[in-house]
């Protein structure tokens, strides 16, 4: 009898405090932008940022010394390529130094004078090559461009010139070319740039939303005695349970609505990798959720101020995405920083994520990292209890004292005594 | 012009007391600044360890075992698994084990000692643009100077002389100049991006806060009233100890990028500093423009810390603006961030002359018209009570 009335009173006020975490995020600019809309507009600017994925025509600068056909047909297959081209034609190291900090150009190559003659000699030719690593990926395709337009030429004149002393075609191929070197990139075959990022940049702005979403809503509760306002009549306070089931069923009723329509439509219109299991990925992210949640409702507990979570957290998201292992290799992170980061649910799961998408890696193989998530659910989980718990009760306690010290200015001294003795 | 000084500082002896009294303004001056500072040093100061592969040996014989241990004595790539077949090698991708698979084909040895071309492929995961790039370097230059090896050995045996056969080898030689960055070091031009954005993001919540506040809290006519009416005056002075503080933690930025992480540093100091002290004013420029639109501490905060972290993305360090959409390509222009980093490329890393920096700085100095626009509603904001108060 008495469990039954303690379950339909657990029903009664997660019911209140779902309905008012509903009014509360969708009355409130503030808590939409960042709840709701953060994760469609960052999704899509970012997409669109990294829509053309890969760069491709990078302006380059040649010295052409030699003026010959020789170097004529090594400059033209600077052009042959589809990540560079000849810009401009500079008459010296000067002219092409100003071209390179106007931003005309990204790359110099220098022909010198005798090229044609000492490949015709049977020499060896020297050309200077001039490439700038202040933007990598702009200098990782100047580079791989002319670097195989040289070594291709080389090999043709290598050739020649075995043909020409009299070794056989064929001979003469494996002698130039005695081990050949093929590479293949498995899972994103053109290195698209959105494609190796996108996947971890959402993932991770999953977890900086809700936490400090969460943490918006946490500080209006505190910041509007909230905890007071919705107990039910006849109750001293809250019930912890229905506080922390109430909020948390509705973050991620939200969260499962935006989050499946960017996996599935969103997903689909920029073309990201989608090779996984459909149900590998309900796998990964369901507890990815609830940690990411779980962990927000406890923090949220810290905030008195509605603003104060926003300027508490957000700085946390560029480092956060930093220890993903995205923008910078985790091999060059120090490992007890690489360790700490792991206090967040991001750290397990962009990498099982992109595991999951790209590769198609199943269940099994992200099992250490689902395990993880599911410890974090717990943890966090009940971190959030105590935490909701201990303020319900501060709360409570805070409102006796000011009874009391209300009841002291109208009762007599001795009965005050009285009281405080009891 | 003297009443205006005296207004000036008059709000800014007002707001230091505010800031002493309200530990979240030291806690974003100064205390998140530099614990964001402390873990990108260590971050950055940290060198790469070795990358994971595997290799598939299905020669296994002298000459293919010299070549794996080539590989494994670069700098980025480590040969932590010797595998039997592709399978395994897949499945230690998918358990995020390894990020390369090394596969030397049988007979590698036999075709190479008989005159017959050999094969060796590198499997790449492709999943991190980075790590990928990294790799395939390396792989291709170690497998590339063995080739040439073999090539000089086989041309000596026929005969020919070191020099004979290394022109024969090599026809055309490049220098291979790296203008700037020589060391090709990922972290010396992603730690300064990295600890600017962090100031950007703490400049645009305080300047937002410290207005924000006021009209939260009601205040803001007793701030207007502090200027004596002038909002010149009431702007200048609270925005004046942010400015400050800034300023100062783009030097400790600049000492930590130069001195710890020991990224190069060619050109105009002086250069560098201005441009700092402008991309601070430009973002607090920008904080006043979100407050004065949205007239709400929170909107504002929470439209100006959104704004404020797109800037990475679009200040093109990573992926160049050139090979956006023309569209997105404007959309880059929104923030100082990027004129900022464009000054700080060409002078500290490409050592360019001060003078090629100016229009960018000009760029920089455009953030201020939203501002000045929305200064009259800024005054009104302040001295209409229905204005305070919301939430």
């Amino acid at each position: 009898m008495k469990l039954k009335k303690y379950i339909s009173l657990y029903i009664k006020e997660t019911a209140a405090v779902m309905r008012n975490e509903y009014r509360e995020i969708f009355s409130d600019g503030g808590v939409m932008l960042i709840m709701i809309f953060a994760l469609f507009i960052y999704a899509t600017l970012y997409g669109l940022a990294y829509g053309n994925q890969v760069l491709r025509n990078v302006p380059l600068g040649v010295i052409d010394n030699s003026k010959t056909t020789s170097s004529r047909m090594l400059i033209d297959s600077f052009n042959a390529g589809p990540n560079t081209y000849v810009a401009y034609e500079a008459a010296d190291m000067e002219e092409a130094k100003r071209l390179f900090y106007e931003r005309d150009i990204y790359g110099i190559v220098y022909i010198p004078e005798d090229y044609e003659r000492k490949l015709e000699g049977g020499l060896q030719a020297n050309v200077g090559l001039y490439c700038d690593a202040s933007y990598f990926l702009m200098y990782r395709q100047v580079f791989q461009e002319i670097v195989g337009a040289i070594t291709t030429k080389g090999a043709m004149v290598e050739f020649q010139r075995l043909v020409a002393k009299g070794i056989n075609t064929y001979q003469a191929k494996n002698v130039s070319q005695p081990v050949i070197y093929q590479s293949h990139n498995m899972f994103n075959p053109y290195l698209g740039y959105g494609t190796f990022v996108m996947p971890a940049i959402i993932i991770v702005i999953i977890q900086q939303t809700l936490l400090i979403g969460i943490g918006m809503i946490g500080g209006t509760w505190r910041e509007f005695n909230l905890y007071h306002k919705l107990t039910p009549h006849g109750q001293a306070r809250m019930s912890t349970i229905p506080v922390v089931l109430g909020k948390a069923l509705t973050y991620f009723s939200i969260y499962a609505v935006s989050v499946s329509y960017i996996l599935t439509i969103h997903y689909h219109l920029y073309g990201y990798p989608m090779n996984g299991n459909p149900l590998t990925v309900i796998a990964l992210i369901l507890p990815y959720l609830l940690a990411c949640i779980f962990m927000g409702i406890a923090i949220s507990t810290l905030f008195t101020k509605r603003e104060n979570s926003i300027l508490w957290m957000l700085w946390s998201s560029i480092i956060i995405l930093l220890l993903s292992g995205i923008s910078y290799p985790k091999e060059a992170i120090p490992e007890w920083l690489f360790t700490i980061g792991k206090i967040f649910p991001s750290s397990h799961a962009v990498e099982a994520f992109i595991r999951v998408q790209d590769m198609g890696a199943t269940i099994d193989d992200i099992m250490p990292q689902i395990a993880a998530l599911w410890q974090q659910v717990f943890i966090y989980g009940g971190l959030a209890l105590i935490a909701i718990h201990f303020i319900l009760n501060q709360e409570l306690s805070e409102r006796i004292r000011n009874k009391v010290a209300k009841m002291a200015k109208s009762v007599p001294h001795k009965i005050v005594r009285k009281i405080k003795k009891a | 012009m003297k009443s205006f000084i005296h207004n000036t500082y008059a709000v800014f002896r007002r707001e230091v007391h505010r800031i002493f009294h309200w530990k979240i303004y030291l806690l974003l001056m100064f205390v998140l600044p530099a614990i964001s500072f402390f873990l990108f040093s260590v971050i950055f100061h940290n060198s790469l360890d070795s990358l994971p592969i595997a290799v598939l040996d299905q020669d296994n014989t002298p000459l293919s075992r010299q070549l794996v241990s080539m590989v494994d004595e670069t700098p980025t790539a480590l040969v932590a698994y010797e595998i039997q077949d592709m399978e395994e090698g897949m499945a230690l991708m998918r358990q995020g084990k390894i990020y390369a698979i090394l596969q030397i084909p049988a007979l590698f040895e036999k075709n190479v000692m008989g005159n017959t071309q050999a094969k060796v492929v590198f499997y790449n995961s492709g999943c991190n643009i980075t790590i990928n790039g990294l790799l395939e370097k390396d792989v291709q230059t170690t497998v590339r100077t063995f080739s040439t090896g073999i090539q000089l050995q086989l041309l000596q045996s026929q005969g020919l002389t070191a020099r004979q056969a290394m022109a024969l080898a090599l026809p055309i030689n490049f220098d291979k100049h790296i203008l700037f960055n020589p060391y090709i070091n990922y972290s010396y031009y992603l730690a300064p991006c990295f600890l600017a954005m962090m100031l950007l993001i703490f400049t645009v919540l305080l300047t937002v806060y410290a207005i924000g506040t006021e009209l939260k809290f009601g205040s803001a006519r007793e701030w207007l009233d502090t200027a004596d009416g002038s909002i010149m005056a009431a702007l200048l002075g609270k925005l004046l100890p942010t400015t400050i503080a800034m300023s100062l933690m783009t030097m400790i930025m600049y000492v930590v990028v130069f001195k710890i992480i020991g990224a190069p540093m060619n050109g105009s100091a002086a250069m560098l500093i201005l441009s700092a002290l402008v991309f601070v004013i430009s973002y607090q420029a920008i904080g006043i423009f979100f407050i004065a639109v949205f007239d709400n501490l929170r909107l504002a905060l929470s439209f100006g810390g959104g704004y404020s972290v797109l800037a990475f993305t679009f200040s093109g360090l990573t992926f160049p603006i050139m090979a956006m959409y023309p569209a997105m390509q404007w959309f880059s222009y929104l923030f100082p961030f990027t004129f900022y980093m464009r000054i700080y490329v060409d002078i500290a890393m490409r050592g360019a002359p001060a003078m090629f920096a100016m229009a960018d700085l000009a760029c920089m100095f455009l953030f201020l018209i939203p501002a000045i626009v929305m200064m009259p509603r800024l005054r009104k904001l302040c001295s209409d009570e229905k204005y305070w108060g919301k939430l």
